[in-house]
């Protein structure tokens, strides 16, 4: 009993998924808008879940730990549960506004997000190697197919053609490493394998090539440089609730992920250390993910694109936490990688909502001279994004800003040598703002050129209610960011 | 009997196929079959190391799972490489060029 408790967020989300795919298939005349809505509630209920599991304690529940190893319920996945639930949401309520409007409304997208989430949460939960596995697979072929969603449009396929073999490959080389971290400890479960590892009877061959293969394949999953190609077009094809759904429920599991692989399976001296472990190679690449990223963002001419590139250098700044928490004071930046995560994955879901909202059928707003002089003429769509567009460059008081000051805090009092990482990264934020200033000069102080398409806002429930609650979090985040930093204080990744 | 270390390099050498296929080849078809070599050479390194670890039998355990895995992501690659060819009447993955910076 203690156990289904423990798991309901998953089971809400499975029979939820099971319920629309039934309602799908034998009741097709139902309006498909409502299948948004139960996809919502689905996963608000999930989200509710998992925070009132939280509050009870896993420790309190008898039987909670049953299917530890292979799925843990501690408050490290509860956390990410939450997370990765709202996020979801988001996408699912962006998808009840996008899709109709541009005529590829069919259930299967709605499913196939639902089922894509549970995978999210499994991997979030995942204490083996075997169910992180199957974890990420469900969630990546859920992914391919909804970038694929729009079948008649070869940019959509090329998109899922690109994401699929990159992500294919880079599941290929984390699944060799952890083959080899098999051979080499007889553990697939993290915890086992990094005690084994701590005790000094691996191979240090074996672990070495493990360890990079293992790097590699994560660095492919959250898109980082030089791991990242696949990104801009991957996000750039897909529909657009598609593409809100990649940049934050997947990149949230993929850090879930990356965070526990690293910390619990290769934490150990041997694995993580300077000069020999994954943090030497980890804070490079946090380097050139964001300044690349950053960089190349600012010279996009297509705002899909440019968040897209936004969303790798966010992926960067994480990785400066994720390389901080080989510290001693590790829990701190661990904590600051959680908080920044739902900051970002309100920040956004919001963006990409409001790109949605600014677009209607056959005029779809996707470059910059698409939203030229929208704040004039629809106030109403230009400032939810400029809110969310100040958030993502991290101007107080939104989430964004304290999500980016805790995280370069917690690199900062880190000790060791992360001054130089974090200064890099404010001077990155800096360069970040441009591109986003950019989109405000467009709305607000341009006007579109004589004759040029403009972009016509859609009118939809769903898309609205989606852009508030995203405002509703942003403020809140950034106007009482305390709380849930104590909360996500109180989550460490275990084994 | 054959030594661990032989199967390991079998599966080193699959995989080093595997990889230089799917880098060097633009044939998505092609593609395809060297991902499935990349997955075949981790099932050989798992159950070559099963023998190794004989307490119990995880790695051949992983082994199936990894196979019942191989085969979704088939049926869903199959489908995008099947629709990019409705689309543009060709399998090469270097003239999906359509997005670009």
């Amino acid at each position: 009993m203690g156990i289904l408790l423990a798991t309901s967020p998953l089971l809400i989300v499975a029979l939820g998924a099971l319920l629309v795919m039934l309602v799908e298939a034998f009741a097709p005349k139902l309006q498909r808008g409502e299948l948004a809505w139960a996809t919502a509630v689905t996963l608000v209920g999930g989200a509710l879940a998992s925070a009132s599991v939280w509050m009870v304690g896993t420790v309190g529940i008898p039987g909670a730990e049953a299917l530890a190893p292979y799925l843990l319920t501690d408050r490290f996945a509860l956390f990410f549960d939450f997370t990765i639930c709202v996020g979801a949401a988001l996408a699912a309520l962006l998808a009840g506004g996008y899709l109709p409007e541009h005529g590829i409304e069919r259930g299967e997208f709605y499913v196939l997000l639902l089922w894509s989430t549970l995978g999210a949460m499994m991997l979030a939960g995942a204490g083996d190697l075997l169910s992180l596995f199957i974890g990420l697979e469900t969630l990546s072929l859920g992914v391919y197919a909804m970038t694929a969603f729009r079948r008649a449009s070869p940019r959509s396929t090329e998109a899922a053609m690109k994401y699929f073999l990159l992500g294919s490959f880079a599941a290929a080389l984390l699944l060799y490493g952890g083959a080899l971290l098999y051979g080499a400890t007889g553990h697939t479960d993290l915890a086992g394998i990094g005690q084994r590892i701590a005790e000094g009877t691996a191979s240090p061959v074996l672990l070495l090539v493990a360890t990079a293969l293992i790097v590699a394949g994560l660095a492919f999953k959250v898109s980082a440089v030089p791991f990242h190609a696949w990104t801009p077009d991957a996000y750039e094809g897909a529909p657009t609730p598609a593409t809100a759904f990649m940049a934050v429920v997947v990149k949230s599991a993929a850090f879930a992920m990356m965070l526990r692989v690293l910390t619990v399976a290769l934490g150990a001296k041997a694995t993580s250390s300077w000069g020999a472990g994954w943090s030497t190679v980890l804070a490079p690449i946090a380097v050139a993910t964001m300044t690349y990223a950053n960089l190349v963002a600012g010279r996009q001419s297509s705002v899909k694109r440019m968040l897209a590139y936004s969303s790798i250098a966010h992926a960067g700044y994480v990785l400066v936490g994720v390389a901080a928490t080989v510290r001693s004071s590790g829990a701190e930046a661990q904590a600051a990688v959680l908080f920044y995560l739902l900051a970002y994955t309100v920040s956004t879901a919001g963006a990409f909502g409001a790109l949605v909202l600014a677009g209607s059928r056959g005029a779809e707003s996707v470059s910059y001279e698409d939203l030229a002089g929208l704040g004039r003429r629809h106030p109403a769509v230009a400032l939810p994004f400029a809110l969310f567009l100040f958030s993502l460059a991290g101007v107080p008081p939104t989430a964004g800003f304290f999500g980016k000051f805790y995280l370069f805090r917690a690199a900062m009092y880190a000790e060791g040598s992360f001054r130089w990482l974090v200064v890099i990264a404010l001077l990155n934020s800096v360069v970040g703002a441009y591109y986003y200033l950019r989109v405000l000069v467009f709305m607000y102080m341009r006007e579109p050129a004589p004759g040029a398409p403009i972009a016509k806002p859609m009118k939809s429930a769903y898309v609205t209610a989606a852009l508030v609650a995203c405002a509703l979090l942003v403020l809140a985040l950034g106007l009482a960011p305390g709380a849930s930093l104590d909360l996500a204080l109180l989550a460490p990744a275990r084994g | 009997m054959i030594p661990l270390e032989h199967y390991l390099y079998v599966a080193g050498a699959l995989f080093a196929i595997g990889t230089l296929g799917f880098v060097v080849r633009r044939n998505l078809l092609v593609q395809l079959m060297s991902l499935e070599l990349l997955l075949n050479a981790v099932n050989l390194t798992l159950v070559a190391f099963n023998r190794q670890h004989q307490d119990d039998h995880t790695g051949q355990l992983f082994a199936f799972f990894v196979i019942a895995v191989a085969a979704a992501e088939a049926a869903v690659g199959l489908a995008i490489v099947l629709a990019l060819y409705r689309l543009r009447r060709s399998v090469r993955s270097d003239e999906a060029t359509l997005l670009k910076n």
